[in-house]
Formats: C-alpha cells, structure tokens, sequence
C-alpha cells in the first residue's frame, strides 16, 4: 500500500489540508482498478468510515497477492469541513461534489475538484460514497445516472438492493459522478444513510457492498457472500409521501422497510399541544427507501419515499 | 396595492413560513397592459435588492397616477433565510437559485421556487436583484445568458447599470430563476450589484431610475419626467479577467473598487499577520475597469480577489 497525496492546501491560521489516497496496486497488469472516494462533504460520517473501513480491509484483512487490480481509496477530500461538522466548504459553503471536472485556475473547490479529478482519470470503475442532499435518510442504495455511458451490470456488483437508474438533473451535471462517467470511468454513487454516529448495520451493509463490488468485478480474489439481485427502479417507481402539517415527526418505519398499503409508518405530534395530529399510512405496497432525517418536520416536507411493488 | 401570500407553509413551532407578493395595479388597467416582476432575496444573504424594492414601492405609491401597468414586487423569496443571514434555504443548505423550476411534491426549497415561477409566469419582464456575495462588491451589472440575449439585451441597456455580462450557456444555470423564467417567455434580467449583508444606496437609487426608465419605456408607467440613465459597456466589446488568489491569507486591496487600472498595477497584497510578512502582491494582469473586488479578506488559494474588465489580450 502507498500513501499517495492527492491536493495539499494552505490557510490563513488553520494547519494545512493534506488529502491522501490509500493505493493498493494489483498484481495482475489486466485486471480492471477502481477509485473509491469518500467524504466531499462535513456532516455526514458514513462516506468517511466506509471508505476508511475499506483501507482497514485492504491492508490488515486481504492477503496483498489477492489484490489483482488496482484500487485507489480516499477517504476525504474535505477535512477542513469535517473538523467543525460544516456541511461544505468552510469559507464560502461551495459544495467540492458540484465543481467537477473543476478547473486549475478557478475557485479553491475548483482547484480541488480539478486535482482529485486527476488523480482519479485513468480508473476502470469508479465508486463515489455520498448522502443525499435533501433532508433525508435513506437505506444505501445505488444512484446511477443516465449518461448513457453507464455501466449498470458493475453498479449490481455492488449487490445493493436498489439501483435508481435515473437522469441526472441539471444541477448534477458538475458532479463527481456525472463528469466520472463522461470521461470514460463506469462511475457510480452508494447513497449512504444520514447518521451523525455509526450505526454499525448499515455501515456493514455499505461494507459488504464495496467488498462485494471489488470480489465480483475481478479487482480481488476474494469470496464472499452473495449480496442482492439488486432491483433497478426509475423516478416513475418511487412514490412520494408528503407531510400534510408541521410538528414533531415520528417514525415508526426506517427506510429499508417493506411496507403494506395503509400499513402505519409514522407520526406527527403537534409541538406545543403534544397531540397526535397527522397519522402516515403506506399508500401502496412498497418498500421504504427514504424518510425525513429531523423530528421537526415542516408542513408539505417530503416525509417517506416508497419504492412501489409494481 | 395588495399583498397576497404566494407561498405558505406552516414551521413546526407557532410560525408560519410565507413569501410575499405586492401588486401595484391601476384602477383601470389598460387593454395589453404590461407586468413586470422585480424579484430579490433567492439568497438570504443578499440586502440589496431590498433597498431597490422598498424605494420601488415607495415610489409606486407616491406616483398611483403614473401607473398603466401591473407591478409585482417579491422582496424576500428566501424569506426565512434572510431575516437570519443565511444564504441557503435554511436547515436544508440548499441553493434556491440551483433549485428552479423545483415542483409541488419535492422538498421544501423546491416547494417555494415552483410557486415562485409559477406565480412570475405570464409576467412581460422580469428583474432578479442579486447582491453578489459576502466576498465581493460588484458595480451595478446585468447578466445575460446568451441563450436569450437577442430578447433581454435591448431591456438590459435601459437598467441604467454600468456594466452587461453576456455569458454562455451552462447546463448547471438551467436551475436558475433567469432561464426558468426566460425558458417560460419572460424575459428576464439578472441585476448584480453591491455586496452582501450590506446596501450600497447609491446603487439601490442608480437601479430604481434604471427600472423606472424601462417601466416608461414598456408603457408601464407614464410620466412627464424622463429618466436619464448611463450607458452601459457590454462584455461584448472586451474580455473579462479573473484574478484569483495564488495562496491563503489576508488580502488587503490597496484600490478602490470600479477604478480604471493599468497593466501591472498594484491591487493589493496577500499578507500573512503571524509573521508580519507579504504572502504574495497582487498584479493587475491588464489594464481595465476593477468591477470585481474582494470585501472578505479572508483567502485561499483559489479565492476570486477581482475581476478587471477590459481589452482582448492581445490589444492590451
């Protein structure tokens, strides 16, 4: 393994930003590599534990002549925001995952965006890990977009149990992701839960995937237990189910849960009267793929997403 | 005048979330009478267009005779943001202006721009005040995307602003207030000027005569007086220069902002006050107009310090 630096940047008072990658080379000059990039954001953990799992796992718990291909782990690109639980960039709150390809002579998340970039251009298969950006939690799945130079039979390697194959939205053609795949990397997004402590369940199953992923697709010899037959679903498949009041929003099921129609899923309490104003029900078979992450919830919030059973 | 809720939605605890439109409407509105929509506070941190709409309503209200047309003014889009200095739709960190068209089932921020842009459409003009940022000042400029310039830029020069910035399309702009409107048949100006968290006045009163100018000249107000505005340079005529800063630090300009610089001129230093030394000087790379300036000293490398407007490289 080799500790390979990725971007170092100054700052007026703090230390300087040293982003590392973790490389592990392959033995094997025809296997496929693949670049796994964690935290791009500050306020969120799993994307960080998972990809520094990942190290732990390569370097203590495979045999180094099993390593095939090679793989590239970072596991932050943003410590600066880390360290004060800020969600973007601390100065001016550009978020690095919205710069990409990025740009030598642009704005600092520019420059940052334009040296990761680099250092990811010439990988076989790509893995960003990230969280949604709404206010949501949700069970990790896979996000790919329709490019149309996606690779949906890698992305199933990952035996995630859903893949949302679906266009990208304006705003998400600076991303990692996007600009990944538009330069020739089979790119894809494991879309982590919003946890502020490691909840040692869905960092495993987020685990399990990327071990998974390196085992099926040739990059390790490794063997492993089978994950999902993963579902691909689209935008048409998820239906939406919105907060009808404002208050105290209780959950009484956590994405990853399939669900009846009219099964209850959850609650909302009126914050200063304490009663029970609002009772959620599935409004179809389904399975829950994301809820809102806050107990106060705001009137019309997007409170559950359900993958219906078609 | 009347005050209609474009957008409510109740807050967990005792409040209510709500933008607000005015209508400045004649008592006997003419046949093919004309609407324009002046827009401000998409980002919370933005004071300036406040100033222009306040000084916009006052006026509307001193001069009820004048008006032939329909005025809606939309001061605080981003209402919660900006009674509490924050840029974003608060709690969601997210950028209303990457949010539009947004829509009536999706999250929260695009809950609020849907109703926004559905409440704008069918408006002849509109005019979004943006006040850059915390980190720069800007000079009273209009941006235009090139998609639609043929259709804003006649409407631009009459905004009495100093500078227009014709820019090429982007796909990531297609999330905007301006394309979403334009795409929409409304044609559309955004108005940069000033810094955020601040008001510049001279500016809010330079914009007012320039929306007043093109209000007289829409037929949407009609009055004796005219309204003298500038002629605006276009970045048609010229390049813009970026200047970035070559490494962290404090950046202490030693320019006023919108000063005609040469080549070579000093703009300022990067110093670093832990050992009381110059990080780096900072050069103008060519003669020009300093639009741009840094307000937040505050720098990395990489932060935008200034932007200089002037000739093609080769005739500087």
């Amino acid at each position: 393994m080799k500790k390979i630096e990725i971007l170092r940047l100054d700052s007026l008072s703090r230390a300087p930003m040293v982003v590392e990658g973790y490389l592990f080379e392959g033995n094997d000059p025809k296997a496929p590599s693949v670049a796994v990039v964690g935290a791009m954001e500050g306020a969120t953990i799993l994307p960080l534990y998972s990809a520094s799992r990942l190290v732990d796992f390569l370097r203590s718990g495979l045999d180094a002549g099993k390593i095939l291909g090679d793989i590239l782990v970072i596991p932050s690109v943003n410590h600066y925001a880390l360290n004060i639980n800020e969600r973007f960039w601390p100065l001016d709150k550009t978020d690095v995952n919205m710069m990409f390809p990025g740009y030598e002579q642009g704005e600092t998340t520019q420059r940052i965006a334009h040296k990761l970039f680099k250092a990811l251009e010439r990988f076989t298969y790509g893995i960003v890990l990230e969280t949604r950006s709404d206010l949501a939690t949700c069970l990790p799945y896979v996000k790919l977009f329709k490019t149309g130079y996606e690779d949906i039979d890698s992305a199933r390697g990952l035996g995630l149990r859903i893949i949302h194959h679906r266009e990208p939205d304006s705003i998400e053609t600076v991303s990692l992701q996007y600009n990944w795949q538009l330069w020739g990397t089979k790119a894809c997004s494991v879309v982590c839960p919003h946890e502020t402590l490691i909840e040692t369940a869905s960092a495993r199953i987020i685990m399990d995937s990327l071990v998974n992923f390196l085992s099926r697709n040739g990059i390790i010899r490794y063997e492993t237990f089978n994950g999902y037959d993963s579902t691909v679903i689209d935008r048409d498949r998820i239906e939406i189910i919105q907060s009808p009041c404002s208050g105290i929003f209780i959950p009484s099921k956590k994405p990853g849960t399939m669900v009846s129609k009219n099964e209850a899923i959850g609650k909302i309490v009126h914050a200063l009267e304490g009663e029970v104003i609002h009772r959620f029900r599935a409004p179809c078979d389904g399975m829950i793929t994301c809820s809102y992450k806050h107990s106060l919830i705001f009137e019309n919030a997007v409170a559950y997403r359900i993958a219906r059973i078609n | 005048m009347q005050i209609t809720e474009i957008f409510a939605s109740q807050l967990p605890v005792g409040e209510t979330l709500r933008v607000q439109r005015a209508r400045f409407t004649p008592d006997e509105p003419a046949e093919n009478a004309k609407r324009i929509s002046i827009v401000s506070g998409i980002h919370g941190d933005e004071l300036e267009g406040q100033l222009v709409i306040y000084l916009l309503a006052r006026w509307l209200r001193e001069h009820p005779e004048a008006l032939r047309g329909t005025v809606d003014i939309y001061p605080a889009v981003n209402a919660l943001g900006v009674d509490t200095i924050i840029r974003g739709f608060p709690m969601y960190e997210i950028d209303l202006n990457r949010a539009f068209p947004g829509a009536r089932n999706d999250f929260l921020p695009a809950q609020v721009v849907h109703a926004l842009a559905e409440d704008v459409e069918g408006s002849d003009i509109a005019i979004d005040i943006h006040s850059s940022n915390i980190f720069l000042r800007e000079i009273p400029q209009i941006r235009i995307n090139k998609e639609f310039s043929e259709a804003t830029l006649p409407l631009a020069k009459q905004l009495n602003c100093d500078f227009i910035w014709i820019h090429d399309a982007v796909t990531v702009l297609e999330a905007t207030f301006s394309h979403t409107m334009n795409s929409r048949g409304t044609r559309t100006l955004v108005v940069e000027m000033g810094v955020g968290m601040r008001l510049t006045k001279a500016y809010g009163r330079q914009l007012l005569r320039g929306i007043l100018n093109l209000m007289q000249n829409e037929g949407i107000i009609e009055t004796q007086t005219p309204f003298e505005v500038r002629e605006p340079f276009t970045s048609e005529v010229g390049e813009v220069f970026y200047i970035n800063a070559p490494a962290a630090g404090l950046f202490v300009p030693v320019l006023d902002h919108c000063e005609v610089i040469e080549k070579g001129q000093w703009i300022g230093d990067i110093v670093d006050p832990l050992s009381g030394t110059v990080r780096e000087p900072i050069h103008a790379p060519n003669r020009g107009i300093l639009f741009t300036l840094r307000e937040y000293p505050v720098v990395y490398e990489g932060s935008l310090l200034a932007r200089i407007f002037g000739a093609p490289d080769e005739e500087n």
